[in-house]
């Protein structure tokens, strides 16, 4: 009992301002219950574990008593010892395996918190994070405190009952020699802090971090092995690793020879030569001055170890503990970051017009990417966003989807402000093909429907034709089954268009197309564009392009220079008015004007 | 388990590894034996004569410190052989990785070697520097002190050598129940390990497809299936470790019934009865520590198979007796490659003269970016050769190669850094003016100028936090840096806008002259300056020639070349 409070506070206290996000304790009550049970259960047990000693220690005395033996009660003794031993069997047996079972549940619930706040936290904050470290805190470091929930809540309560029993007992034979067989526990303890000086701690810092760049290094070094092999010459590619690696590895011995000392010290302490050496000494002395009776001397023999064993246990996992209790800071780091605010009471949008007023946006403090956009995105018209690249048209159209709260000026759809609208509704609304193409690790068609898991068969094959990848889907070696990233891979166009079949079966109002077809040949392109035509009139869709042929088919272009809207209207008005957009016309004009006269023969009709 | 080690770490550790493991045991004996000096100081205690235990008390003190003494130099040995170990193999590890061949690269891997260099590596090299120790003292310490027993009185001594069998019989039964468990545990790991690098790396995805609002279920199975296969691992665990603590309770038991026996019946006295009982219960407490000690070995024993396995795969085979090319020029001779079952080349042939710049086209899916994967022997041909410089790739040293070869990539990646990092990977020894050199061919310069921090951006995890178009000019700059004879360039352009693009082939033009250059672009207006104009469609060339012999010809290029000018005649 007291222990799962213990634990409660140790895990609690790493940081006090636990009000954000749901505390560790909150996450724990419910399985206060099998905590409980655990360390009743190992209690038990452990107690009962003193029964065969203590039939040792009756029965020497039984038989260096003078006179004759009595035989019945050696049995007895004997039995009782037996019995003893079956019950610790049983009760530390139970007790280990749901202290085991209770630590699956309990991690899968910590992964689970973890994965809820993750998918909550504003994305700019993942910026900053590194993939690699931050996927330890889910996996490693949850695994990590294992100790705390499968051993620490029977074996702590075990290790502080069990002595204090075996105590009471040793003072009712003899204190002095009690006294003396603490000598080795008292030694042990007394190293403990040595184990916990600031330097030692620092190393431990520093080695949790080392490992977190190990990680880290790894997640780069497999995504980018391609580039790894091309510019590998000699591991510099890989260095990240390596340094990373080597790193670890010197503050590792670093802190283990730091270590060493101490440990080899306390061990030997605790090691069952040295507490017998030292109560065999106390005891010769004892009982050569005639205060001890020889009888006496049994049970500190054996219990005395008693003593030693569970702070031997302690000492031996108390890295592990301390790990632990490391793993937990990480892991309620990432809880407590406060997730993008939601709004208590949700405003449904009218319609989905989608309007930007004076939006300025920054991603760092000091270099604004968004200066003052006023922009009004009509249903049923196509508006065009170009520009030079870095100008920000993918910041501006992240906008919508609010993966991002602009710093200033706000973004309406439907006349409500983002941030009044439910993330559930937002999402709803809004379907995006980014510019960096993503697939996930999931057959085509699980890619595919990833907005509307429900959508049937049919659904995701019209789509999928719609975006001109149907033909080729059906060539995988499972069609629609085939797990992407391990059946096969696909190429930069074709994955691009298996995403634009994830945009459109997502049917929203709004749809935005960030480059989704910059890898795609003249066919497909003029294809998806096509397709996109097609799609029923009340769409707001706004698509970003470099491609001019792209951009002559919206209703609106919009040029962005420098993170401000320059030029905007009709695209036929625009070129006729020569300002900025005609200006990227003909930089691209003339380049094949002055080549081999393409532009004429483009006339041509076919 | 040692063997397997030694194996996989190669013999320059194998000496420091027994020398460990012959300290350890040694230690073990001498722990062992220490306690056959209990006999006689407890015959002496509770005897008559007290007195007697003095010299023998002594002889325990020495004994105590000789094995103090050799703990902490074997304890010590074993940390040392242990990090040494570790630093090895993460470096073997690291270089065995850069060389295996992309293929090996799927979707699946991330998990595993996040895991492999994570938790596995030091677990399995933990072995030397926790587990041993333990281990051998769990095992051989109790063999000693039954020697010791048996030394005493045999009947007992015999009695307590019953469990030496059982105990091995129950180790070999544990393995094989929780082996299949165990195996499927580390899977899921792998798996939920590298469905949370997903989850984590895709989250704008995620998110704007409404994903992460409720549990995303792919990610929610694969920490359900954790959990389940954990579940299954203790339950698979549990028989064997009641079995063993059974076992050894079972003897102790035995040998209270047949000292109490022995006592009573008078065949032995009182005092030696129960030294013998104490020594027992020192036997015991190891024993019982080996289901523990010996889950962690089968742990760190698996972890060290799947390292085996992936130092084992085969990398791209080097060549024995490299050759190197005379010249840069290209060629595919009749090359037939298959991903799987689906055949990108059939019989496909090329050659660049050295010096020439070589457009490839074709529909998305035709196998142009992998072409120049075969270029860089990112994989090997099922047929036909390519060539560099006349010589087979195959010949070629990895080195060698890639040293001729700068690839520019269709999905750009950048490592956490700077910009600057970046750009110098292409040739780190570059000095500043081929750096400005080559960001300035890039259009690179125009982004260093704007953004606040320069040279000194970070990047972010592959380039993140920069835009598309400016991801791609950073790594157009490294390609240019690396100055190499070949250039090899993949969609390069795709994010860029067209002022941005001009002025990007023209930089590339301007640096890259005389190089020999495959590019493979889909906008024909940057194809159409190169000297040669390859479509590649259905496996093969289906045409070649210069633009305005394949404009003439009326092909499929000239297709592309109409259909991507249609708007704009239009307007
Ligand atoms: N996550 C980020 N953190 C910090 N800066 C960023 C981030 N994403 C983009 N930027 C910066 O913001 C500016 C605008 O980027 P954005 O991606 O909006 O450009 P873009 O117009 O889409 O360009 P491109 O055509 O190259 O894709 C760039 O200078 C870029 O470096
Ligand atoms: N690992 C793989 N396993 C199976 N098929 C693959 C694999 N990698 C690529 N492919 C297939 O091989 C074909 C050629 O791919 P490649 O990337 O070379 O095309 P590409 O011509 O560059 O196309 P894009 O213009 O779209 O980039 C594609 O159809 C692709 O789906
Ligand atoms: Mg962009
Ligand atoms: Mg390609």
């Amino acid at each position: 009992m007291t222990s799962t409070t213990d634990l409660a506070q140790t895990i609690e206290q790493p940081d006090a301002d636990s009000a954000a996000g749901p505390s560790m304790t909150r996450l724990l009550r419910p399985h206060l219950r099998s905590f409980v049970a655990v360390a009743l259960l190992q209690v038990i047990g452990a107690l009962a574990g003193l029964a065969p000693l203590l039939a040792v220690v009756e029965l020497g005395r039984t038989l260096l008593s003078p006179g004759p033996i009595d035989h019945t009660h050696v049995w007895t003794v004997v039995t009782a010892g037996a019995a003893g031993l079956l019950v610790r069997l049983l009760f530390t047996a139970a007790s280990a395996g749901i202290g085991h079972l209770l630590d699956s549940r309990v991690q899968l619930t910590f992964r689970r918190q973890l994965a809820a706040s993750l998918g909550h936290v504003p994305l700019g904050w993942f910026s900053r994070r590194r993939t690699g470290e931050l996927a330890k805190v889910v996996n490693e470091d949850v695994s990590a405190v294992h100790p705390f929930i499968a051993h620490a809540p029977g074996e702590l309560v075990a290790a502080f009952v069990v002595p204090l029993v075996s105590l009471i007992y040793l003072f009712t034979v003899d204190w002095r020699l009690t006294l003396i067989t603490l000598i080795p526990v008292v030694l042990a303890i007394a190293l403990v802090p040595l184990l916990m000086l600031p330097a030692r701690t620092r190393e431990q810092e520093a080695y949790d971090a080392a490992m977190g760049r190990i990680a880290s290094s790894v997640v780069e070094f497999v995504q980018g092995i391609s580039v790894v092999k091309a510019f590998g010459g000699g591991e510099r590619a890989h260095r990240a690793f390596l340094t990373a690696a080597d790193d670890f590895v010197s503050i590792f011995s670093r802190w283990v020879r730091g270590m060493s000392a101490v440990a080899a010290g306390m061990q030997l302490a605790l090691s069952p030569p040295f507490v017998l050496l030292v109560v065999l000494i106390g005891g010769s002395a004892l009982i050569a001055s005639g205060g001890l009776a020889p009888a006496d001397l049994l049970p500190f023999l054996l219990l005395g170890l008693g003593l030693t064993a569970p702070v031997a246990a302690l000492g031996h996992g108390f890295d592990d503990l301390q790990s632990a209790g490391r793993a937990v800071g990480r892991i309620k780091d990432v809880l407590a970051v406060p997730p993008l605010p939601e709004p208590a009471h949700p405003r449904p949008p009218q319609g989905h017009r989608v309007e930007l007023r004076d939006v300025r946006f920054a991603y760092d403090a000091d270099h604004e990417v968004l200066r003052g956009i006023d922009l009004v995105l009509e249903p049923g018209t196509v508006t065009a966003v170009v520009g030079p690249s870095g100008s920000g048209k993918s910041t501006l159209v992240q906008l919508l989807p609010r993966f991002f709260d602009p710093t200033h000026g706000s973004v309406l759809l439907g006349g409500v402000d983002l941030r009044e609208i439910g993330s559930r509704e937002l999402y709803r609304r809004v379907s995006f093909v980014l510019q960096d193409v993503r697939l996930l690790h999931a057959s085509v068609a699980d890619n595919i429907a990833l907005a509307m898991p429900q959508a049937g068969r049919d659904d995701v094959v019209r789509a999928a034709r719609l975006a001109g990848i149907h033909d080729r889907v059906l060539r995988l070696p499972r069609g629609y089954d085939t797990v992407l990233g391990e059946e096969t891979k696909l190429s930069g166009g074709e994955a691009q268009r298996i995403s634009i079949a994830r945009a459109l079966l997502a049917d929203a109002p709004i749809l935005v197309l960030d480059e989704a077809t910059s890898f795609a040949d003249p066919q497909t392109e003029q294809a998806i564009r096509r397709a996109l035509a097609t799609l029923s009139g009340d769409r707001t869709i706004v698509v970003i392009a470099h491609r001019l042929e792209t951009v002559a088919d919206a209703d609106t272009v919009v040029v962005l220079e420098d993170g401000a809207i320059v030029e905007r209207g009709r695209p036929t008005d625009l070129l006729e008015r020569g300002g900025r957009l005609a200006a990227f016309w003909r930089s691209r004009q003339s380049a094949e004007i002055e080549t081999h006269g393409g532009v004429l023969r483009g006339d041509e009709p076919r | 388990m040692i063997r397997m080690l030694l194996r996989v770490l190669g013999d320059e550790y194998a000496w420091a590894m027994r020398r460990t493991v012959i300290l350890m045991t040694v230690t073990a004996v001498v722990e062992g034996l220490s306690y056959a000096l209990l006999v006689p100081v407890l015959r002496a205690l509770l005897g008559s004569t007290p007195a007697d235990a003095v010299p023998w008390l002594v002889a325990f003190g020495a004994a105590v410190a000789l094995y103090a003494v050799l703990r902490y130099i074997s304890d010590l040995s074993g940390m040392r052989v242990g990090t040494t170990m570790l630093r090895g193999m993460y470096h073997r590890l690291g270089e065995h990785l850069a060389r295996l061949p992309l293929g090996w690269y799927n979707a699946g891997r991330i998990g595993e070697v996040s895991v492999l260099a994570g938790r596995g590596l030091l677990q399995a090299m933990g072995v030397a520097a926790h587990l041993l120790a333990p281990f051998i003292s769990a095992l051989v310490t109790p063999l000693t002190i039954v020697a010791v027993m048996t030394a005493f009185n045999w009947r007992m001594g015999l009695a307590a050598l019953l469990a030496a069998p059982v105990v091995a019989a129950i180790q070999a039964r544990t393995a094989r129940a929780t082996a299949a468990a165990d195996a499927e545990r580390h899977e899921r790991d792998q798996e939920a390990g590298g469905r949370v690098i997903e989850f984590l790396r895709d989250q704008p995805l995620l998110r704007a497809a409404g994903r992460t609002g409720e549990r995303f279920q792919l990610l929610d199975d694969s920490l359900l299936d954790v959990q389940r296969a954990s579940r299954r691992t203790v339950l698979a665990t549990l028989p064997s470790a009641v079995g063993l603590t059974l076992t050894v309770q079972a003897i102790f038991t035995a040998l209270l019934v047949l000292g109490a026996h022995l006592a009573l019946g008078g065949n032995i006295g009182a005092a030696e009865i129960l030294a013998i009982l104490v020594l027992a219960a020192r036997c015991a407490d190891p024993l019982l520590s080996l289901s523990d000690i010996g889950g962690k070995l089968r742990g760190a024993r698996s972890e060290l198979a799947r390292l085996e396995a992936v130092l084992r795969t085969e990398p791209l085979r080097e060549p024995r007796e490299p050759i190197q090319p005379a010249h840069h020029g290209l060629e595919f001779d009749a090359v037939t490659f298959r991903h799987g079952q689906r055949t990108v080349f059939d019989e496909m042939s090329l050659t660049v003269p050295e010096g020439q710049r070589l457009a490839v086209v074709g529909p998305s899916g035709a196998g142009k970016s992998t072409l120049l994967q075969l270029l860089a022997r990112f994989y090997d041909v099922d047929a036909g050769a390519v060539r560099v410089g006349g010589v087979d790739v195959r010949a070629i040293s990895t080195e060698g190669l890639m040293a001729r070869i700068a690839i520019v990539f269709q999905d750009v990646y950048l490592f956490d850094g700077t910009i600057e990092e970046n750009v110098r990977l292409g040739r780190p020894d570059a000095d500043v003016a081929e750096v400005r050199a080559a960001a300035t061919a890039a259009r690179l310069d125009e982004v260093i100028e704007r953004l606040p921090a320069g040279w000194e951006t970070n990047v972010g995890e592959g380039g993140t936090l920069l835009s598309g178009g400016e991801r791609q000019r950073v790594s157009i700059a490294r390609a240019l840096l690396k100055n190499a004879p070949i250039v090899m360039l993949d969609e390069v352009t795709s994010a860029l806008d067209p002022m941005n693009e001009a002025a990007v082939h023209e930089g590339i033009e301007h640096l890259m002259a005389g190089r020999t250059v495959v590019m493979v672009a889909h906008r024909m207006r940057t194809v159409q300056r190169a000297d040669r104009i390859a479509f590649l469609d259905g496996g093969r060339i289906v045409e070649e020639g210069s633009h305005a012999d394949l404009l003439d010809h009326g092909g499929r290029y000239a297709d592309f070349w109409n259909l991507s000018m249609a708007p704009a005649a239009r307007e």
